[in-house]
């Protein structure tokens, strides 16, 4: 093999040429090919995403679609019951409800008062209140009564008799007081 | 043999000793290099614009089919709080403990020399228990038989729709006031009698129908 007689000069610049080759390197994979590669992977990534986000979106349409026919029943329902509390302030509606349908059950001078209203603490009714109702029907008969309370039961799914008083009226015994204690559920509106 | 000299042999030296110029070669070997390096690198950079037409186009799809899915979960998780919260208000409904037939039957069990002057229910543990006191007067040639009898019904009347039933006599004394009824002097007592029952399986639903008769006074 043939000896390789370097110069001063020529050693000098090979070891340029060295730290040339050096530099270039570094400055292709730091600015150009790292940047290009790095912003390739964020892409591929985000194709990714994408392509699943889609794939589930068609699940998520089609789980919706059967959810919006299996809870035709829950809706017509729902809509039954929000639609028994109308808008406005429950103390604005209720008395004037309550009393008028009394009345056409033939008891007069029927009134209702707030007696307190709560929230629930189930999660489910997070936007219903609870309203606590005093009734007193200060003049009526038994049978009258007893029909009234089960028109009451039907009509008013939501409202829930807790205490019933029914007491002679000491002059009049045909006749008699009762208070009843009753609580309802009413949309927050 | 003719004689051969070479009388360039100076120049022909410096020319091969410019041919092995190191930084010559190593510029050449660098030229070489960078010139692969910029094939690679464009190579590189046409995959990453065809990735990145593909990115646009999957974004494309995606912002047409993103409102429906933001649609879709929100009536989702709509249908899914209508569903739950209907669920807990038949319960609630269900749970009711209903007042009108039990005022029916109290109503049958009260015969004719009996008056009930004071009925106060009370629902207690969510509906799980009903407490009822019932106040009245007995007539009769043996009064407290007579309240007995209605005691005696209740409970049999009672046991029928509800569970637990316990009918029971707080206070049964007898009065000194006669009452006339069909045209003979009775003996009356006063009686309290004590209702408690558990509605939550055996109770029936409200019924249009009224009570038949009422029987709190004559």
């Amino acid at each position: 093999m043939k000896k390789l007689n370097l110069t001063k000069d020529q050693i000098q610049k090979l070891s340029l040429s060295t730290i040339g080759f050096v530099v270039l390197l570094y400055v292709y994979f730091s600015f150009f090919l790292g940047p290009l590669n790095k912003s390739r992977d964020s892409m591929l990534a985000s194709i990714n995403d994408l392509q699943r986000k889609v794939a589930g979106s068609k699940n998520e349409m089609t789980k919706a679609s059967n959810l919006e026919k299996q809870a035709s029943t829950a809706t017509t329902r729902f809509a039954a019951l929000k639609a028994l509390s109308p808008e406005g302030a429950p103390i604005a509606w209720f008395p004037p409800r309550i009393k008028v349908f009394f009345a056409n059950q033939q008891i007069d001078k029927a009134t209702a008062r707030l007696e307190n209203s709560s929230v629930y603490k189930d999660a489910d009714l997070s936007g219903w209140m609870r309203y606590s109702w005093f009734l007193d029907l200060p003049q009526t008969d038994f049978s009258t009564t007893g029909l009234a309370i089960a028109a009451l039961e039907n009509s008013e799914p939501l409202l829930s008799i807790t205490h019933l008083n029914i007491h002679a009226i000491g002059d009049d015994p045909q006749f008699q007081q009762v208070s009843i204690n009753a609580t309802t559920a009413i949309m927050k509106r | 043999m003719a004689l051969h000299l070479n009388l360039l042999h100076e120049e022909i030296l410096e020319q091969r000793q410019r041919q092995r110029d190191p930084l010559k070669i190593g510029m050449m070997v660098l030229g070489a290099l960078g010139a692969l390096m910029i094939v690679y690198y464009l190579w590189n950079a046409y995959k990453t614009l065809e990735i990145r037409n593909r990115l646009s186009a999957v974004q494309h799809d995606w912002s047409k089919v993103e409102p429906k899915v933001t649609a879709a979960q929100k009536r989702s998780a709509e249908l899914n709080n209508i569903i739950s919260t209907t669920k807990v208000l038949d319960g609630m409904i269900d749970g009711r403990f209903f007042w009108a037939p039990f005022m029916e039957k109290l109503s049958r069990c009260v015969a004719l020399n009996a008056q009930i002057t004071s009925v106060d229910g009370l629902v207690q543990d969510e509906g799980k228990a009903v407490i009822v006191m019932i106040e009245g007067l007995a007539a009769g040639r043996e009064p407290r038989s007579a309240a007995e009898e209605l005691r005696q019904l209740l409970l049999e009347q009672l046991g029928q729709s509800y569970h637990e039933v316990k009918v029971e006599f707080k206070t049964l004394e007898d009065l000194d006031t006669l009452v006339k009824i069909a045209g003979d002097n009775m003996a009356m007592a006063r009686f309290a009698l004590s209702v408690t029952f558990n509605p939550s399986e055996g109770a029936s639903k409200a019924t249009s129908s009224p009570p038949p008769r009422g029987r709190t006074s004559k």
